[in-house]
């Protein structure tokens, strides 16, 4: 098992190097650092300021190698990133110097907080309704209530936070339009409409993915034998098919888990939480080299590790695959 | 030192496809290679089981109605005919009598919405008109032609390099399979919309650069699920019965392997046109959507957000658009189950 | 309440959810009940010693501020947070601008300027005595010390240290003897000798210290107004350095500010929310004796001397985009908003005041003209425009700036028809552009330049390129309007995208014909700091000539003018700098940038001046009106929430009943 561990996280470290070959090429191939540091020292800003500026942050440096004489050829920005990375040492932001490790440690709070209650009430719900559609199958109500999960689906997520915020902050004054606070239990006021609004815009697809799923667990043999002994319709539901039909599913949402601490690009911007998400859509506008490379490495981490968490998942599911 | 960049940077479309017969040539070309690949479809054996049980299933043909008036109207907007200036389209020369108003005005409204100064409208409009005083309803019919360009190019790109690559993955394994998952590791590990907004700085705004951009990421699925199924095709006899008449590799791959994967092709090109619409509308929320000029749904949404904060309430650029792309996506996502169905009763 | 719908569902029993659903609904109308849409937190303390209200203003920022280091930051959003902890050594008079006047703030009064050596000029400073920097970790025992010269002295330290990347290094190292050579000295050692003077600030006293400059330089009572000069503790420096020391991390300087301000820092969620503090020792200044408005006699007459800060807290949200500003306004959770495009047509009627309901709502509306002038740059050293006068001066003819303001500003900012903004010395006011909107003779002119009717002589249509950033919808239908006014010509525009970075390498490297998106916001009042703008020395990359203009003549006449005082004479040359640009039109004139502001009816409008950011130390806001206001305007209804509970409650009951078990 640990060996079968070993191996996984082993294969994942080209495939990180691979990541930040392409994310390095892309935004050194957009911004060049000397834009860089006039958009961060703001369009008055002197060339000698620009200047100092790339200096004290080694952003002189040629791009892959360094053919300058004297200087040793491995002295790059993109093999001092790569290096810097390998340690852990995430850098400071480029556009405040801020240390990005406390960047993304207080952003993960705000975004755990929308997206674990999100995560938790959307499965349960999803889950909730997708059984009750199995027990419901082939009649009008399953019809019915698949159409209007496409038609959920149809809808941009953008759509559903721009009406929410609309009718519930604007209209009916319920809650606040915008903003966050850290201030006990009353922090859930800000929170309650993203999370909602965050459930309903991935309902329709989920319920969708559950039904089918349940469905095919209700397609095994083990189940007709249990109806054709004489158990009951809600018995078969809620104990055979809940139990094996929740092992894929779990599987399935298990490599979801760890981008939960990513937040939500587009509901924080919309909410002002100020989570990952949003450092995220920050860095992008600024643009922040620093922040989008990180991200992006820790994005690519956090997907990796999802990989492993499934792999470990079916392994303890079904002990075969260990042997492979 | 970096001005090799910029002859990748798509900043100055390349003139050639400025030209009226080169536009209308690659539409007339696109659709004769679709309804010659449709021809030869028809013949196969497979789709022409498909076709009865797809005939039946009344939800699919009617979402089928829906997506060919789209296609219409987007193609309609894609046929261009010359003028004095430059060119103008199909759907232009249509909707040229609606005059444009001062600013905003609901749906039939006799007079433009501004409590300072309201003017009479010059016609009624059915949709009323946006911030610049121009039809919604016409907006919202070019913005098809916007998303049918992204669906379509993107399709282009992602398809070939999708279906390649996991046939091959599939039917050779071995050091190609790993190089393949590699590829397709290394580009999924990157969180979706980031690479997405990166791709599109690099190489500017644009339909085409957004279609570059959408079929980079997009491949990585399509190589996945055609690379299961060759590898569940390969165990087949009839594999092995070509192998053993002593066919060449290529063939095999050409003349068995990819008619028998072409129905999944099929599937995940209606279901991925969805979602090729709706990212559509993310990346003008992001700020790298389309263009100046452009009408796109996304681009409407976006700006309403705006109009939702204004009194009186500006919502039927919101609703127009909002429609528009919920019924074309509905469609597609409910014909992409329809077939699905047709080509696998035992499923579902 | 979404949790319990999910085991409703589970459940399946009918009974079940008859014997639940009463109290569901009361759970959820519980929870709108207790939930505020207040997005503030509670004030940081419930009263003042005495027993009065606490106060508190709610103001918004577009963002964090990226420094808090007044020798280094050079934006507006961070100087919203300095100006109230930092303080100048002068500062702008809160109303009078027109024109506009420093006053004395650190220094006891504003200072003489005495004939120095050769050419050189020197400024005689006295600092007030008494007046102490925040209490802080950093200091012995966590008192503020006294501020004395040396402080001064250090801060002009601070510009010339390479490490601290002061923007403003390179104009004042031309003035200020020995900081020059100081930054080079620095540059080449690779750190600064903090205990080498510098020659140009020389301390003659605890309190007394003399500004050397090798050359007369009359703005220089201007910098001494901005942030950049603003004395700093050496403690503070030091102490933040962001380490860890001893088990505890500390923030870096430029996080942690340290000044004499009205205002302290008391929290800082990134992102979010900043809060300012009173200072309870501050005493630096004290609320002006005059130069109001005289509507606001009545108002302002019995601040007259007063005690600043007159609030006790500014609580600063972020707010990345605008639409929630006025949402959040709208329910009187913020004290005053720019008057965006958004808010405008529903607020404004056509005589340019407010439309019943907010007059009703005892809103307040002010417009505020920055010294700020906007404009199209057009390349002077572009192979078409560049030798081709009358082309340019087509192009500034047939482009509507009145229709552009009209359609995207509401028209509330003023046509520019010459570089200088009002308010500054040289401004005309009733000078007109000679290259003006004016479609005929923008024709005319297009034909006398060589291409009639928007063609050449081979009668190929002419081209030319058009630079934009655009990242929203708007923008997109901004660039689309200054499209469509330059086709009016019969040429044809290609409109190019670019992000603000790759506009800039354009500009950089002289690589466009038209770009958009050029402006500049006065650093300080003075037909200097604009003029400069067109200065052959200021070629991108090294300036903002974005326009490549190069006319020796213009450069001799603005360095005459650059060194005078303020006189009849001095405007007279301004005039003629303007006659040159004008003629030669190296850019599209197009606003001078204005905005309306309203201001809910307890926070009334105090300080006038643009230059000011905020001013938050002169506010007032009447706290027992903003809360019942607030009252007044957040009533929410309750039936949305039953017929929700209903309509869920039915939907179940509804489909288990209609589809028993097989």
């Amino acid at each position: 098992m640990l060996a079968y561990i070993i191996r996984r996280i082993l294969f994942s470290v080209p495939i990180v190097f691979g990541v930040m070959l392409v994310t390095f090429f892309l935004f050194f191939v957009v911004q060049s650092p000397n834009a860089m540091a006039r958009r961060v020292l703001g369009p008055k800003a002197s060339p000698q300021a620009v200047e100092t500026w790339l200096h004290n942050r080694g952003y002189d440096k040629p791009l892959i190698f360094n053919s300058n004489p004297g200087e040793p050829f491995h002295d790059s920005l993109f093999v001092n990133q790569i290096r810097r990375l390998a340690q852990f040492d995430l850098g400071t932001s480029d556009v405040t110097g801020r240390p990005l490790k406390d960047v993304f440690a207080s952003g993960a709070l705000p975004s755990l907080l929308i997206t674990v209650p999100a995560f938790v009430v959307g499965f349960a719900l999803s889950l909730g309704l997708s059984l009750y559609l199995v027990f419901m199958r082939n009649s009008v109500v399953d019809l019915f209530a698949t159409v209007f999960c496409v038609a959920l689906m149809s809808v941009p997520v953008m759509v559903y936070i721009i009406f929410g915020q609309w009718l519930v902050a604007q209209v009916f004054n319920y809650l606040p339009a915008f903003g966050f606070s850290l201030q006990g239990w009353s922090t859930a006021k800000f929170l309650m409409l993203p999370v909602a609004l965050m459930v309903v815009s991935g309902l329709g697809a989920e319920v969708r993915l559950y039904r089918a799923l349940l469905l095919e667990e209700m397609g095994q043999d083990y189940i007709r034998t249990a109806r054709a002994k004489g158990v009951s319709n809600s018995r078969v539901l809620l104990v055979h098919v809940l139990k094996n039909g929740m092992i894929n599913l779990i599987t399935v949402v298990v490599a979801s888990l760890p981008f939960l601490i990513m937040g939500s690009l587009v509901i924080e911007n919309f909410f002002g939480i100020p989570g990952l998400g949003s450092v995220l859509f920050n860095a992008i506008q600024a643009p922040d080299f620093a922040v989008v490379q990180a991200s992006v490495f820790l994005g690519s981490l956090l997907y990796l590790g999802g990989l492993v968490l499934t792999d470990l998942c079916y392994a303890w599911v079904d002990p075969r695959i260990r042997l492979q | 030192m970096r001005g090799w960049i910029h002859v990748f940077a798509f900043n100055n479309p390349m003139a050639f496809f400025d030209q009226l017969w080169v536009q209308n040539g690659l539409l007339l070309l696109t659709y004769t290679i679709l309804g010659g690949l449709a021809l030869k479809a028809s013949r196969s054996e497979r789709w022409k089981s498909a076709w009865p049980r797809l005939k039946k299933d009344r939800t699919g043909l009617v979402s089928l109605g829906v997506i060919l008036v789209y296609v219409t109207i987007g193609t309609l907007d894609l046929i261009r005919l010359p003028v004095e200036q430059g060119t103008r389209s199909v759907l232009d020369a249509l909707t040229d009598g609606i005059p444009q108003e001062k600013g905003y005005a609901a749906p039939l409204a006799r007079e433009t919405l501004s409590l300072s100064n309201p003017t009479p409208v010059r016609a009624v409009h059915l949709l009323g008109t946006d911030a610049l005083g121009r039809d919604t309803l016409v907006r919202t019919m070019k913005a098809s032609r916007t998303a049918l360009l992204i669906g379509g190019l993107t399709s282009v790109i992602y398809i070939p390099i999708g279906v390649i690559l996991g046939i091959l993955a599939g039917y050779y394994r071995r050091w190609v399979d790993d190089l393949v998952q590699y590829f397709y590791s290394t580009i999924a590990a990157v969180p979706e919309i980031l690479m997405l907004v990166a791709i599109l700085l690099v190489l500017g705004k644009g339909v085409g650069t957004m279609a570059i951009a959408l079929g980079t990421t997009g491949w990585v699925g399509l190589a996945r699920l055609i690379r299961g199924e060759t590898l569940r095709q390969v165990e087949r006899p009839y594999i092995a019965a070509a192998k053993g008449l002593g066919q060449s590799n290529l063939s095999i791959l050409s003349f068995h392997l990819l008619p028998n994967v072409m129905h999944l092709v099929v599937i995940k090109f209606v279901l991925g046109f969805s979602g090729l619409v709706l990212a559509e509308a993310m990346l003008s929320y992001l700020g790298v959507g389309s263009p100046v000029g452009t009408p796109s749904w996304g681009a409407m949404i976006d700006a309403s957000r705006s109009e939702l904060s204004r009194e009186p309430l500006v919502w039927w650029n919101l609703v127009s658009a909002t429609s528009a792309l919920f019924f074309l996506v509905l469609s597609l996502n409910l014909f992409g189950d329809a077939l699905r169905r047709a080509f696998d009763p035992r499923r579902t | 309440m979404r949790l319990l719908a999910v085991r409703l569902c589970l459940m399946s029993s009918p009974a079940f959810h008859m014997r639940y659903a009463p109290l569901l609904g009361v759970l959820a109308s519980f929870m709108v009940g207790a939930c505020s849409n207040n997005p503030h937190p509670a004030p940081y303390q419930a009263e003042r010693e005495g027993g009065t209200p606490w106060v508190v203003r709610y103001a918004a920022t577009p963002e964090d501020p990226r420094s808090l280091d007044p020798q280094v930051s050079y934006d507006s959003v961070s100087r919203r947070v300095i100006e109230p902890v930092y303080e100048c050594l002068l500062e702008y008079h809160p109303f009078k601008t027109d024109p506009y006047e420093l006053r004395p703030c650190l220094l006891a009064t504003v200072p003489e300027k005495v004939d120095g050596l050769g050419a050189g000029v020197i400024y005689r400073c006295r600092l007030k005595e008494g007046i102490f920097f925040h209490d802080d970790p950093c200091f012995p025992a966590g008192r503020g010390r006294e501020v004395v010269a040396e402080d001064v002295h250090f801060a002009f330290q601070r510009i010339a240290d390479p490490k601290v990347e002061c923007p403003v290094v390179s104009t004042l190292q031309d003035y200020v003897l020995g900081l020059g050579d100081a930054f080079e000295l620095a540059r080449k050692t690779g750190s600064f000798d903090y205990q080498a003077p510098i020659p140009g600030i020389r301390i003659t006293g605890r309190y007394t210290f003399e500004i050397h400059l090798a050359q007369p330089y009359p703005q220089l009572l201007y910098w001494l107004a901005m942030h950049f000069t603003a004395p700093v503790p050496r403690e503070a420096v030091a102490y933040y350095d962001g380490k860890v020391h001893d088990g505890i991390p500390r923030d870096h300087f430029r996080f942690h500010p340290v000044g004499t301000g009205p205002f302290k820092i008391a929290e800082w969620n990134r992102g979010a929310s900043i809060r300012l503090v009173r200072n309870p020792k501050y005493q630096t200044t004290q609320f002006p004796d005059g130069g109001w408005v005289p509507e606001q006699e009545s108002l302002l007459r019995p601040m007259a001397g007063r005690a600043l800060p007159i609030i006790d807290e500014v609580y600063l949200t972020v707010f990345k985009e605008s639409i929630p500003v006025f949402m959040l306004f709208r329910q009187g959770y913020l004290d005053g908003m720019g008057l965006g495009k958004d808010a405008f047509s529903s607020l404004m009627t056509p005589t340019r005041d407010l439309s019943d309901k907010y007059k009703q709502r005892g809103v307040g509306l002010y417009r505020i003209t920055e010294p700020s002038t906007f404009y199209i740059s057009l390349n002077t050293e572009d192979p078409v425009l560049g030798p081709n006068r009358k082309l340019r001066q087509a192009l500034s003819a047939s482009f509507n700036a009145q229709a552009y303001l009209d359609v995207f500003f509401n028209s509330v900012p003023i046509v520019a028809e010459q570089l200088l903004p009002p308010g500054i010395a040289g401004y005309q006011k009733n000078y007109k552009n000679p290259y003006g909107f004016n479609l005929e003779k923008a024709k005319a002119l297009l034909a006398e330049a060589g291409y009639p009717n928007g063609r050449d002589a081979s009668g190929k249509t002419l081209e030319l390129t058009f630079d934009v950033v655009a990242t929203g919808a708007n923008e997109r239908a901004m660039a689309e309007f200054e499209q469509k006014q330059f086709e009016q010509l019969g040429i044809r525009i290609k409109v190019i995208e670019n992000t603000f970075a790759r506009l800039m390498e354009k500009q950089d490297q002289g690589n466009f014909q038209i770009a958009s998106g050029s402006g500049w916001m006065a650093d300080y009042p003075d037909p200097e700091n604009f003029f400069f703008l067109k200065h052959s020395k200021n070629i991108p990359p090294v300036g903002k000539n974005e326009s490549r203009y190069r006319n020796p003549e213009y450069d001799r006449l603005f360095e005459k003018m650059a060194a005078m005082e303020n006189s009849p004479e001095r405007e007279a040359i301004a005039h003629q700098l303007n006659a040159i640009l004008a003629e030669d039109v190296p850019e599209i004139l197009n606003m001078h940038r204005s905005v309306y502001a309203l201001n809910q009816p307890w926070a009334p409008h105090v300080a006038e001046n643009p230059l000011l950011e905020g001013g938050f130390k002169y506010a007032l806001i009447d706290h027992d009106l903003r809360e019942k206001k607030r009252r007044e305007w957040n009533e929410h209804p309750l039936w949305p929430v039953w017929g929700l509970v209903s309509v869920i409650i039915l939907t179940v009951f509804g489909s288990v009943r209609f589809h028993r078990e097989p």
